[in-house]
């Protein structure tokens, strides 16, 4: 009896195989071309050439050979812009992410775990923080600070630190009604080192799952700062300010806008598909 | 010497914040050797009482008045610290579910040795053959496989015989078990019982033993603590219990348990009028001092 238990959702995980190693390579595959940009990117991102301007894509009539994704309407090359831009999405994304990351975590676990006083004063703030509408906080506070890479990634980690603490708050209250939890107590634990070494591996799958999904939003945030030129200095190449440019040139330039969006739409779905699937390689439970 | 109780509770008052009273001036001794029974309805307190042993209550309990005496050491006068070790030397838990005692995500292997290392100071190998040996006594075969196993991996009457192992290891003064067959079926109940008591005679550990079925009470225990609302009702030998319960509580318990009631009655859970009526009564009584 045990034994078929056991084995139905490990059979079930390798149906999924192809949801975690698709968006795997996405990732890895823009990871790389970040990291070298400036060896595999065709042309110079920023060198702007007005007989080039709005080639259409290598399939299409009348492009020029080397011009992959085309040209947008200052002749930039937009793929090398895009594999530049991958740089931007990827350091705002995985440091933003790590640190909301680490932020929320830490506060989540301990008012869930210590509860009480700490419990308290922790959920207030994260009621109150909640009932600002995101989007026009982080517009608001890279207005304040000044644009910037690390405005973008503070104005990250002040909105959705939120998300960790509610998550993990709420699965420590749950471990920490566990058995095992007043076993390890009786076992001469101390508080703290429990709530490291006996509840913090229980929440571990949940934090890694949230990490990923949170770094799909911090790349859409930051697409969304960038849009609204709110980003980093409006020279970098960003995904977002390249949608930003081709939606006045979308009807004779789709390709502007469309790559772009493409290059977006797929790491935010990859790393949300990610996230999941991390959750069940680390949790021995689910494997 | 001889008869210096293991555990020795004097008048344990133990408060909820906000000032509800979920034990008051609970008495109880158990000896060496002994098996005490704690029996009771569900939130009479029965596990209130054993977390104030261990010193697992919640942080928004506390035990407001009286002693608890574990092996001569005055619990309540110790700081947290000092508390915290010198009952992780006396005293373990055998907890009710087998499902959430053992951390889902540590194998069995270090849950076992972990403790006996760092508490009562053995060496690895030490640990590990002891591990080995209860393992073995509890009747785990494949000692080497299931220490190298998740919890997930065994079966709940596996993972209770590895918990027993597990508190029996360090070869305490006292164990508490809390209604440590409630989660398991009936067959693997008795297994489980018949253990726990062989393990208890063969040791001569002293045990609190909370339960609230009378028929398990008359297997395991040669005393009794009846608990009702957070009081003592009765505190008497089993046998006498069985033979002569002193307080219509304790009676109506007895009746309710199949086995030990008249065979010519039949089966009556304890009257719901007798349970509100010894509610009312005790409201009275607080509401007079
Ligand atoms: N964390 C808590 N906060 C507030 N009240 C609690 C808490 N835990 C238990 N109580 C209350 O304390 C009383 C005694 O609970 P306890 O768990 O000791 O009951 P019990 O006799 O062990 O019952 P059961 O047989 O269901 O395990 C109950 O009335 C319960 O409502
Ligand atoms: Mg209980």
């Amino acid at each position: 009896m045990a034994d078929t238990t056991l084995t139905a959702p490990r059979s079930r995980n390798r149906g999924l195989n192809l949801r975690f190693w698709l968006p795997l390579f996405w990732v890895v595959l823009l990871i790389l071309a970040a990291v070298f940009a400036p060896w595999v990117a065709p042309r110079d991102p920023l060198a702007q050439d007005l007989f080039l301007e709005r080639l259409p894509p290598f399939f299409m009539k009348g492009t020029e050979p080397g011009y992959w994704l085309g040209t947008d309407s200052l002749g930039r090359d937009v793929l090398s812009r895009m594999i530049y831009g991958a740089r931007i999405a990827l350091i705002v994304s995985f440091t933003a992410a790590t640190l909301t990351c680490i932020f929320g975590s830490v506060l989540g676990l301990v008012a869930g775990y210590f509860g009480g006083w700490w419990d308290t004063v922790i959920s207030r703030l994260v009621d109150i923080w909640m009932s600002f509408p995101p989007v026009l906080f982080a517009v608001l506070l890279v207005a304040v600070m000044g644009t910037g890479l690390w405005s973008v990634i503070a104005a990250i980690v002040l909105i959705d630190w939120t998300r960790f603490a509610r998550v993990i708050r709420a699965e420590t209250l749950v471990q920490a009604r566990m058995d095992y939890v007043d076993s390890a107590r009786i076992g001469g634990a101390r508080r703290i080192s429990t709530l490291v070494s006996e509840i913090l591996p229980n929440v571990l799958p949940s934090i890694i799952a949230l990490l990923t999904l949170e770094m799909g939003i911090a790349v859409i945030v930051e697409a969304i700062l960038s849009f609204v030129n709110l980003s980093i200095s409006s020279d970098d190449p960003t995904w977002g300010s390249m949608i930003a440019e081709g939606r006045g040139a979308i009807y004779f330039a789709w390709w502007v806008l469309l790559f772009p969006l493409i290059a977006l739409f797929l790491t935010v779905l990859s790393f949300s598909q990610l996230g999941e699937g991390m959750k069940q390689r680390f949790d021995p439970v689910l494997q | 010497m001889t008869d210096r109780p293991t555990l020795d509770i004097l008048q344990l008052t133990v408060t909820l914040r906000g000032g509800r009273k979920l034990l008051r001036d609970v008495s109880l001794k158990v000896q060496p050797g002994e098996v005490r029974a704690l029996v009771g309805e569900s939130g009479a307190g029965k596990s209130m009482i054993g977390k104030a042993v261990l010193g697992i209550l919640p942080p928004n309990i506390k035990p407001t008045e009286g002693e608890i005496l574990l092996d001569t050491h005055h619990l309540n006068a110790m700081t947290p610290v000092t508390r915290r070790r010198t009952v992780s030397k006396i005293a373990s838990l055998i907890p009710q579910d087998p499902l959430t005692a053992l951390n889902p995500v540590r194998k069995i292997g270090p849950q076992i040795v972990d403790p006996l290392i760092h508490i009562h100071g053995w060496s690895r190998d030490k640990a590990r053959e002891r591990a080995r040996e209860l393992l073995d006594r509890v009747q785990i075969r494949n000692t080497d496989r299931v220490l190298q196993s998740y919890p997930h991996e065994l079966s709940g009457g596996m993972r209770q015989r590895v918990l027993i192992a597990s508190a029996f290891a360090p070869s305490p003064r006292l164990i508490v078990a809390d209604e440590p067959t409630t989660a398991l079926d009936v067959t693997v109940q008795k297994q489980i019982l018949r253990l726990i008591r062989e393990l208890q005679q063969e040791t001569g550990t002293a045990v609190l033993f909370v339960t609230h079925d009378m028929g398990v009470v008359a297997k395991i225990s040669q005393r009794v603590s009846v608990l009702f609302a957070g009081r003592v009702m009765e505190d008497a030998a089993t046998e006498d219990v069985f033979r002569n319960p002193q307080h219509p509580y304790t009676e109506a318990l007895i009746a309710a348990t199949p086995s030990y009631s008249d065979l010519n009655r039949s089966f009556s859970p304890v009257p719901p009028a007798l349970i509100a009526d010894l509610h009312a009564k005790i409201a009275a009584e607080e509401a007079a001092s």
